[in-house]
């Protein structure tokens, strides 16, 4: 399957008229006569439009996983869908990273909570002990 | 480092008791969503079948919804696990497993056709291994994907829009047929009228000469009969007829003669029907002619 957009340099998400537009300009016969086929009913090209979209994500797959010359993929397929490799890094490092960044964030939170007990204990232990000490020397002014 | 949340699928994995089989899962699950003419109980159904060895220990549902939406990110993180945990008997199974999946209806559809060899060449497996694989479990060779951007695809698939397209231009030539034949019709009716018109002009114009001829004969009747004196010899028949068709009577002069023919060949001369029909020049010019031959006659052999 061949890209028509792509061939025609049009945008897929173009309205017909524009579509109609760039058929009557190509100037290769046969693929005018495939695209017209194509584009002519609506229902053709709501089909086409699905495929072209399901291989879209397929050739960024690939691209994504180092696939873009594997033994299944060539001819017309790979020329039209096959995508540069963009700069998204492995998911699964990427998975690893924030799992390691979360446990990390988690150990903290833990060690924090146990520094922060120690020190509100010892607040609240000063606090009770200012107040007893107010208390009695109220008590042993009076 | 991202501080994005982790996505439905990043979580399945961490919960997940075996992340190979959640990755296979979703996988597989995408495998189903491209098939056709399935309905949502069916696939869940077909999924749990399918996984029932699997150990993933979690609900099928929101893999499910996640295949559904064609999640790119998270289809992309389940092949990366796939790829990294896979030996290769278990890369042939998984293969196995999506073959099934994807022909259970008979039919491979386009997309299928395409995820598949996705698979092949993530899994590792070689195209005889691809295609012996499938020849076992279908009994069918593994075919070339067909191309609907072409317009053979379309004309094997949308045969009915092109039986319909031939039955219009079939149509549309039987009614031009018609109209063709209805003007012909209207022609050899013209035709035939135009005949008609001339037969009775040439009728018209016999009685014309008839009555000329009577009224003659009485005139000369009565002259004879006045006078008492007999023509001896009477005008060659022809000379008559001549003078007839210049609208003449016998015993005109010379001079009578040829004003009359320059009337008459004004009145019939072919160039005044130009704008007519063929048939009327036709019949002016054989007017025409005899007009002529009649003045070229007389002029020769009258007096």
């Amino acid at each position: 399957m061949r890209d028509l957009y792509q061939r025609l340099s049009v945008s897929p998400q173009a309205s017909d008229e524009e579509l109609q537009q760039a058929v009557a300009r190509c100037p290769n016969s046969a693929l005018r006569q495939d695209a017209e086929a194509v584009f002519a009913v609506e229902k053709r090209r709501k089909d086409y439009d699905q495929a072209h979209a399901t291989l879209n994500d397929i050739g960024q797959l690939r691209a994504r996983l180092g696939l873009t010359h594997g033994a299944h993929w060539q001819g017309d397929v790979a020329n039209d869908f096959s995508r540069l490799p963009d700069q998204t890094a492995s998911r699964h490092d990427e998975l690893v990273d924030r799992v390691s960044h979360a446990v990390g964030l988690h150990n903290r939170w833990r060690g924090l909570r146990g520094a922060g007990l120690l020190i509100a204990t010892f607040i609240i232990g000063t606090g009770v002990g200012i107040a007893v000490g107010i208390a009695l020397s109220q008590t042993l002014g009076t | 480092m991202s501080i994005a949340r982790f996505s439905p699928f990043e979580l399945l994995l961490l919960k997940s008791r075996s992340q190979v089989d959640t990755a296979k899962l979703l996988v597989l699950a995408w495998v189903l969503a491209h098939r056709q003419h399935v309905s949502e109980g069916q696939r869940r159904r077909r999924l749990a079948q399918i996984s029932a060895q699997f150990r993933h220990g979690h609900e099928l549902g929101p893999v499910m919804h996640i295949a559904q939406q064609q999640d790119l990110l998270a289809i992309q993180l389940a092949a990366e696990v796939i790829r990294k945990e896979c030996s290769q008997e278990h890369s042939v199974s998984v293969m196995h497993q999506a073959i099934t999946l994807a022909t259970d209806s008979g039919e491979l559809s386009l997309a299928n056709h395409y995820i598949l060899r996705f698979l092949a060449d993530l899994l590792n497996v070689a195209p005889t291994t691809l295609s012996t694989l499938f020849q076992e479990l279908t009994g069918q060779p593994l075919a070339r994907p067909e191309d609907p951007s072409r317009d053979a695809y379309w004309r094997v698939h949308d045969a009915e829009y092109y039986a319909q397209q031939a039955r219009e231009a079939e149509a549309h030539a039987a009614q031009q047929e018609k109209e063709k034949k209805r003007q012909q019709e209207e022609a050899q009716r013209a035709h035939a009228q135009a005949q008609e018109k001339a037969e009775r002009e040439k009728a018209r114009q016999h009685q014309e000469s008839a009555q000329r001829q009577r009224q003659y004969e009485r005139a000369r009747q009565q002259r004879s009969s006045q006078y008492g004196q007999q023509r001896t010899a009477p005008p060659p028949d022809r000379t008559t007829r001549a003078l007839a068709v210049l609208g003449l009577t016998p015993g005109v002069s010379q001079t009578e003669i040829r004003r009359a023919y320059r009337r008459m060949a004004q009145l019939n001369h072919p160039d005044r029907f130009y704008t007519g029909s063929e048939q009327q020049i036709a019949l002016a010019s054989a007017r025409f002619q005899r007009i002529k031959s009649a003045y070229d006659y007389l002029m020769q052999n009258y007096l």
